[in-house]
């Protein structure tokens, strides 16, 4: 276990070290977030009326800014993964394959790396929200917001692993990725309250763990909760999500790699 | 004691067989190489020593631990230092070795004093901080085996070291492998398909061609078995030889013809007078030569009496199914 957690940190500070030599690319991952909260949010601001109708009596911004902050967190974390597959085509995963590592600790590795930097990003664009005008009532909200992006990152980082795991290449990667990242966003209650999706969307919307991660976000974030979930629930839907990734990860990506690439 | 040993070892992909039935021993701090052209099942056999594939038959133990059942054991005693440069660009020198002190678990009060020791060693000292960007090629290379070294394995495996490097930093390379081979008495396994290589570094070589050893010797005796001198022969493309190579092959100092389109090349033991029986045999049964020449035997010559066929000669039908498999692997 104590080997795990050494072998894991090594992987860690080696995807963080990379993330810190190519600082050009924080900045350009920040400009679509950055749109989603500055156009979007100002395109729909029409639609308070709607927002106010559930429950919510601030500006329209101020609903979807959490939303725009899981965006980022999904798709830096979704992105993270494709490393893995210049590492099997550099070498370096031979390299750390052929040392007396887990093949579990290189997949947590990278997948604690990239919930890292999405932490880091989803901060960035609540500097953002905050500059243009968002509300914040508690600021020392902020800890316990940090702690659900960098936990949700974790899961969804697992979906990118697992995805650049199995593709062996490029155009399959990102493929799968594009295939899977929009649709999770769009099926949540991110740009709209779960109240205004239709039936069947709703349900839909309901099995999608990103869901629960804004509403607890939101809830947080702005003090209104929504669609009656409780935020205990939530709570449960997010820890066992990231359990589950943790563990389908790790075991994906063992069986990956062990076959020839 | 074996360092490595293996029996029967067999991998095949589909119907493609790439090592076929091998079955060798290194010595405990021997030089071992493999020499062969590409495609001949160098990689595929030092990637199953090294536990990233697995056989689909026979047994190959590394220090006595078994490379399948035992593959925990057997990454423990090894360093493997692959045919590209695996350095992380983005790191400096420094920070690539101890990335690959954690990896192979180094205890912590030890690393820094490693990491000084092998670069020295390499002469990289003063660019540790510098990113390995800078690099050249050559000390990138450097930096790789360097790696390979820190956790000082029982056995070491370099995968064709000096590839894709300008001759004098071959040569340098060269150096450091001794070196390094002097200073800790390790076992080295290495792949090559340079003779020159082959023969400058190893204690032993084993022949490899279409996944089959042909011969495993040192350079000295394959060379001596070889005859003391070499002669070739380029003929005129269209004239028909099989009276001339018979008629060749009973001149008394003869020992071994080959045959490669319109080359001759003769294993003899007395050249200078052979030579004149040549163009005797040749003026009767009017045959054209083209040039002639005399040489000391090179391990060309041996690997070309082998194999039948020169190391560079890789387009053959055998390894252009292999290529196509392995390309298919990759993609698939």
């Amino acid at each position: 276990m104590n080997s795990i957690i050494y072998d894991t940190y090594t992987i860690f500070w080696r995807e963080l070290k990379r993330y810190k030599k190519s600082r050009s690319g924080v900045l350009i991952r920040l400009i679509q977030p950055a749109i989603w909260i500055i156009v979007v949010g100002n395109i729909f601001s029409g639609t308070q009326s709607l927002i106010q109708s559930v429950g919510f009596d601030g500006e329209y911004i101020e609903f979807m800014a959490p939303g725009v902050i899981i965006l980022t967190a999904i798709f830096t974390s979704i992105f993270g993964g494709v490393n893995t597959l210049w590492d099997r085509r550099y070498g370096f995963m031979n390299k750390a394959l052929t040392s007396p590592i887990s093949r579990s600790s290189i997949a947590l590795g990278k997948m604690s790396a990239i919930s890292l930097i999405a932490a880091l990003q989803a901060s960035l664009i609540i500097g953002i929200a905050l500059a243009i005008g968002v509300n914040f009532p508690n600021p020392f909200m902020i800890a316990p917001i940090m702690a659900i992006v960098i936990l949700f990152s974790l899961g969804f980082s697992g979906i990118s692993v697992i995805v650049a795991a199995t593709a062996k290449s490029q155009e399959t990667f990102w493929g799968m990725i594009n295939f899977l990242g929009m649709p999770l966003f769009m099926l949540s209650p991110a740009l709209f309250p779960l109240e205004l999706l239709p039936n069947w969307l709703a349900v839909i919307a309901k099995l999608n763990p990103v869901t629960y991660t804004i509403l607890l976000v939101r809830e947080l974030m702005t003090g209104v909760s929504e669609g009656g979930i409780p935020i205990l629930l939530s709570l449960g839907v997010l820890f066992a999500f990231v359990i589950i990734m943790i563990g389908l990860a790790s075991y994906v990506f063992t069986r990956e790699v062990n076959k020839p690439f | 004691m074996f360092s490595i040993e293996t029996k029967s070892l067999t991998k095949s992909f589909g119907d493609v067989i790439a090592v076929n039935d091998i079955s060798f021993s290194v010595n405990s701090g021997e030089i071992f190489g493999f020499l062969g052209p590409n495609g001949a099942g160098k990689s595929t056999t030092m990637m199953i020593l090294t536990t990233l594939l697995k056989p689909t038959s026979g047994k190959a133990l590394i220090s006595e631990f078994d490379v399948t059942s035992n593959a925990k054991k057997v990454r423990e005693h090894i360093g493997y230092v692959q045919q590209e440069t695996t350095v992380d660009e983005y790191l400096t020198g420094r920070e690539n070795l101890l990335l690959q002190a954690k990896l192979n678990h180094i205890p912590k009060n030890e690393i820094d004093k490693r990491i000084d020791e092998v670069l020295d060693l390499i002469e990289l000292s003063d660019k540790q901080n510098d990113s390995v960007v800078t690099y050249s090629g050559g000390m990138r290379k450097r930096l790789d085996i360097a790696g390979g070294l820190l956790h000082r394995p029982k056995v070491l495996f370099l995968d064709e070291p000096t590839v894709g490097l300008d001759i004098q930093t071959r040569r340098k390379i060269w150096e450091y492998i001794k070196k390094i081979h002097k200073e800790f008495d390790m076992t080295i396994f290495l792949s090559t398909h340079y003779m020159e290589e082959a023969d400058n570094l190893c204690d032993r070589i084993g022949i490899i061609d279409g996944g089959k050893i042909q011969v495993i010797d040192s350079p000295e005796n394959m060379k001596n078995a070889m005859g003391n001198e070499v002669i070739s022969i380029i003929m005129d493309d269209n004239t028909s030889h099989n009276s001339f190579l018979s008629k060749l092959k009973e001149i008394r100092f003869v020992k071994n013809i080959t045959e490669d389109g319109s080359k001759l090349t003769l294993f003899v033991s007395n050249g200078t007078q052979v030579i004149p029986k040549i163009f005797q045999i040749s003026s009767e049964l009017e045959i054209k030569i083209n040039t002639i020449s005399l040489t000391r035997p090179t391990l060309d010559d041996v690997f070309l009496s082998y194999t039948g066929h020169e190391i560079r000669d890789d387009d053959s039908h055998f390894n252009r199914r292999r290529e196509h498999a392995k390309m298919k692997r990759m993609r698939s």
